[in-house]
């Protein structure tokens, strides 16, 4: 336990259900413990509905686990107020409402939201920050146009600088890279790599595994609520893992180091594939 | 000196502000000029400058019409504009949906419900008989504006649920305007006044009522202009943030139940300036509540003061009702600017 000081996200056996006695088993995170260091990038991976979005809206006190706990920095959230949950984990959401007339300028400088002191306007290093995550971004030129005008592309560079702009040390992005074309694609993953080595610890959910395999440091593949599988894209990624996962047939290849995937077919249905029947699993626990 | 957005913002906010308050102080004089008596322009002036220097006088009746009927008259048009602008952008955003205002909300027929009962059914509260029509307005408007909002939230929240919500309750309420009337056709002048929305009753003390809570309210919301732009992303996103949404909404929408309600309730039914003057204001300033909640009240201030001047003079000696007037003139308005913003305002 060396590089303890490093730990930034622990999750200790966390369990989340939406569900009531009368309904337990749909939508339930079991037994989840991951440890996640400074500055690494972590995928989650899992089929629709496996709880990827719910584990996440557990790191940053949006729901609140039933059972276990998450410690930020060694601090239990639990014990965080919002607003100091918001000082040091960010989220990138996939999508948001547009139909307002706030300007990108606007749209980012909220980001500083939970950094104002004063009652009304940013200050001086609150406006700095703005422009700089919109110089990294490559948006300033999108500054006064209102976000409903915006592209996909421009607006997941949007999304990115307001996460940015909240200098967090845990990211959250749901799905960033969703509605996006590939060269957006590899864009945002590119950005949140970056993030990463700046010392940001990146957590992303996402459908397309070939990113994930590329980019990662870390995977954690969710399925039926528990943990199946967590470490290296070249440990986890193999089709043994991606059959069970998501009951498709792929070949991987492995390539000078990378990861590529293919997908083959889906495996036969007659194992049954409905997946919110199956029983739900004990949760792996990793490390 | 670097590009800085917090200074833009402040420059826009001055501007208009300096414009809204030269524009409004010119549309004051030309109102306290203008009614039913024929008072000269040099006279009314030289009447408010005895008035200011040596109080009124109560032998000059050009003194007592300006002092007793027209300005608090002006003032009221001022106080009503700014709290209905400001009660329709801050619904605006804590619903997030760029259609609904005290009218669309329940407020209006709720108030109206509550008049028409005070003045034709004679159900009044408690209090001086002259304030039971505006109390009763005022419970009726709070009663519809917090069961629409139960209705909608129960329907599951979403933005259309308060526009869907609303206009059940303001349908299901209209009827019931109606039944009461129709069960005391004999009395209906009494309340007509009122339903067709008139400054002409204005009198110091309920313009000063109306100025006060409306004045008061509108500086809290002032005061939350920053959470308001947060609470635009939705509550989950503003959570993220850090703001406490679930205490920040219940409160505001308490807040912008009173400002609406008691807008309405001296002056009676004056629809779309709620819906418009936010959207006028948007055009002109943009989305940041701001700058946003201050160039409403500049906006609403100014078009429900000339909305009055048009109604005191457009068909002199006789007067047309308010909530009339802005609605022939609303209407139209909001249909062109749908057509506009209609790719803007995703729906």
């Amino acid at each position: 336990m060396s590089c303890d000081e490093e730990l930034t996200v622990r999750v200790d056996n966390l369990s989340f259900s939406y569900g009531t006695k009368r309904n337990p088993c749909t939508k339930t995170l079991k037994g989840i413990t991951i440890n996640a260091r400074k500055g690494q990038l972590i995928g989650i991976m899992g089929p629709n509905g496996c709880g990827k979005t719910t584990f996440m809206r557990c790191i940053n006190k949006v729901l609140k686990p039933q059972e276990g706990a998450v410690y930020i920095d060694g601090k239990d959230v639990d014990r965080l107020k919002m607003m100091e949950v918001a000082k040091i984990c960010a989220n990138i959401p996939a999508d948001v409402p547009d139909d307002f007339h706030l300007s990108v300028e606007e749209f980012v400088a909220l980001g500083r939201y939970p950094f104002v002191t004063g009652i009304w306007w940013e200050g001086e290093k609150d406006e700095r920050l703005v422009r700089e995550a919109m110089d990294t971004y490559h948006v300033t030129h999108l500054k006064d146009r209102k976000l409903a005008e915006l592209s996909s592309g421009e607006k997941a560079r949007v999304l990115l600088a307001k996460g940015a702009v909240q200098q967090p040390k845990i990211l959250l992005a749901d799905e960033p890279s969703a509605h996006l074309d590939l060269k957006f694609k590899l864009q945002v993953m590119q950005a949140l790599k970056d993030l990463s080595r700046q010392g940001v610890t990146v957590i992303t959910a996402s459908h397309d595994i070939n990113l994930i395999a590329k980019y990662a440091d870390l995977v954690i593949v969710i399925s039926d609520g528990g943990i199946l599988s967590y470490g290296p894209p070249s440990e986890v990624i193999n089709e043994e893992v991606i059959r069970a996962v998501y009951d498709v047939e792929v070949t991987v290849i492995r390539d000078r180091g990378e990861i590529f995937v293919i997908p083959m077919k889906p495996v036969d249905p007659e194992k049954g594939d409905d997946e919110d029947t199956r029983p739900c699993e004990k949760g792996i626990v990793a490390d | 000196m670097e590009d800085s957005k917090v200074g833009r913002a402040k420059a826009k906010l001055a501007l208009i502000m300096g414009l809204g308050s030269v524009s409004l102080v010119l549309l004051f004089i030309l109102s306290i000029s203008s009614g039913a008596m024929d008072i000269p322009f040099k006279d009314a002036m030289d009447a408010v400058w005895s008035i200011i220097v040596n109080g009124v006088n109560e032998n000059d009746k050009f003194e007592l019409a300006i002092y007793y009927l027209r300005i608090p008259r002006a003032l009221g048009a001022i106080a009503v504009g700014i709290g209905l602008a400001t009660a329709g952008a801050v619904m605006q955003a804590l619903i997030r949906n760029p259609l609904v205002d005290p009218y669309i909300t329940g407020v209006s027929s709720g108030a109206a419900v509550g008049a028409t009962m005070a003045t034709l059914a004679g159900i009044t509260l408690f209090g001086d008989p002259i304030y039971s029509l505006p109390i009763m307005a005022f419970v009726g408007a709070i009663g519809a504006f917090f069961v629409t909002m139960l209705l909608a939230e129960a329907a599951g929240g979403r933005p259309i649920a308060y526009v869907l919500g609303g206009t059940i309750i303001g349908i299901a309420l209209s009827s019931v305007t109606t039944l009461i009337m129709y069960n005391n056709s004999d009395k209906l002048h009494g309340v007509l006044f009122w339903l067709f929305g008139s400054f002409s009753s204005m009198s110091w003390t309920k313009c000063l009522i109306v100025l006060a809570v409306v004045i008061t309210l509108a500086l809290i919301m002032l005061l939350y202009a920053k959470e308001l732009n947060v609470v635009l992303l939705g509550d989950e996103q503003a959570r993220q943030l850090g703001m406490n949404v679930k205490r920040f909404k219940p409160i505001m929408f308490v807040l912008v139940a009173a400002l609406a309600s008691v807008s309405v309730a001296f002056t009676g039914v004056i629809g779309f300036v709620g819906l418009i003057v936010p959207h006028l204001a948007r055009m002109m300033v943009g989305g940041d509540h701001r700058v946003l909640i201050p160039a409403s009240i500049m906006v609403g201030a100014n078009v429900l003061l000339l909305a009055d001047i048009v109604c005191k003079t457009a068909a002199e000696p006789a007067e047309l009702p308010v909530g009339a007037i802005i609605a022939v003139i609303g209407a139209p308005f909001f249909g062109y600017l749908m057509i506009k913003l209609g790719k803007e305002y995703v729906m």
